[in-house]
């Protein structure tokens, strides 16, 4: 069944029809998630109020819209609203720098092999919306326009994001090919 | 996109590394997946607190609105201001008075006397009118006005010693009336009634 004809049953009140494009859909929002905030736990309560969100407003979901890319809106969305009230929180609590260094040790909650830790450490040291923008682009292949459905960015600011933040990552990877 | 001449259209810039794309992409492959029945948790939270269908399109217009504020706040106004009723009070002597339109009254003290000149203007056509007060023990025979100024202003002349007296028109011997131009007093039990003060040394 398309995620359209499930939609359309979800809104004449089939929630199982809602619960097939959550089991559908789940594992690549919580993949984001986990890569955007560095943390399991967190990344399945987004991804919870993401589903909740959706659940809401299906009604105002326009079938023009592919379901995926409507559902990544609401979810980037959630992800920065969660960034910013960590960002509170640990401006309040944390004064140490030390503590704060290690707090941030990056990605502590990711269970990555050794390969993948060097670039998922990098990656968590990125601006938030470098890494949105390159987790959009080289994890999830979105187009750029694509990208900018979802994010509400226009694509040049996208493409700079995504340049900027590749550099960044290769500087901090220290693999700069040049 | 069209083109400013004379400016350079900005060029964003490709800045995508294939090769570092081919990492971050393994990297997300090798994501360790959530544990089994994760998806399925989730599917019954989300339909749990969802337990009222969602909102369809036809419902829409329950949804909260930014503007139900400002129309609660008119609303409230409107209820309790009434600012179509300017004219309750004359309104309410009109209805009691029924058939007679916007009468209006006036007191006068007549000079070099104690008396007090009551004038009563009745739009309506109206067979008699007397005034009645706790000058003559709310009697609605005793003080009968006569019509003059043609067919629609009915006069009284009263003895008065300076003091305060409440008092209203009786209309046809049923129709209480209460002087639309004088200030309204209390209910003293004879229906809504007039004031007016005799001035003149004192009470």
């Amino acid at each position: 069944m398309t995620d359209a004809e499930l939609v359309a049953r979800t809104r004449a009140g089939d929630a199982d029809a809602f619960g097939a494009l959550v089991s559908r859909y789940y594992e690549a929002c919580r993949r984001f998630a986990y890569h955007m905030l560095g943390d399991r736990s967190d990344a399945e309560d987004v991804v919870q109020d993401t589903l909740m969100r959706a659940y809401r407003a299906i009604a105002r979901y326009d079938e023009r819209d592919q379901f995926r890319g409507w559902l990544f809106r609401i979810l980037t969305n959630q992800c920065r609203n969660a960034l910013t009230a960590r960002g509170r929180r640990t401006r309040r609590f944390v004064q140490d720098d030390v503590a704060l260094e290690q707090a941030h040790a990056p990605m502590a909650g990711l269970q990555l092999g050794a390969e993948h830790a060097a670039l998922a450490r990098a990656l968590a040291q990125l601006d938030p919306l470098q890494r949105e923008a390159i987790l959009l682009k080289y994890a999830e292949g979105l187009e750029y326009t694509e990208m900018s459905a979802i994010t509400g960015v226009g694509e040049s600011a996208l493409k700079m994001r995504v340049k900027r933040g590749s550099e960044r990552l290769r500087v901090m990877l220290g693999t700069r090919d040049e | 996109m069209s083109e400013i001449p004379g400016v350079l259209p900005f060029q964003a810039p490709e800045g995508d590394d294939a090769e570092l794309a081919g990492m971050v992409s393994a990297m997300y492959a090798a994501t360790p997946p959530a544990d089994s029945g994760a998806a399925e948790r989730c599917a019954r939270a989300v339909l749990a607190d969802g337990m009222h269908a969602p909102s369809r399109g036809g419902l829409g217009v329950l949804r909260p609105r930014w503007w139900w504020g400002a129309a609660a706040a008119v609303l409230l106004v409107a209820v309790t201001a009434k600012p179509w009723r300017a004219r309750a009070v004359v309104g309410r002597a009109d209805s009691a008075a029924a058939g007679v339109a916007q009468p209006s009254g006036a007191v006068t003290q007549v000079a070099g006397s104690e008396a007090v000149r009551f004038e009563l203007k009745l739009p309506a056509d109206a067979g008699a009118v007397n005034i009645v007060g706790d000058f003559n023990s709310w009697d609605e025979k005793a003080t009968p006005m006569t019509r003059t100024r043609g067919n629609d202003t009915w006069t009284v002349q009263v003895p008065l010693s300076p003091g305060r007296y409440v008092y209203a028109f009786v209309v046809d011997g049923t129709r209480w009336l209460v002087d639309p131009l004088a200030p309204q007093v209390a209910d003293a039990g004879f229906g809504p009634s007039s004031a007016v003060i005799v001035e003149g040394g004192p009470q």
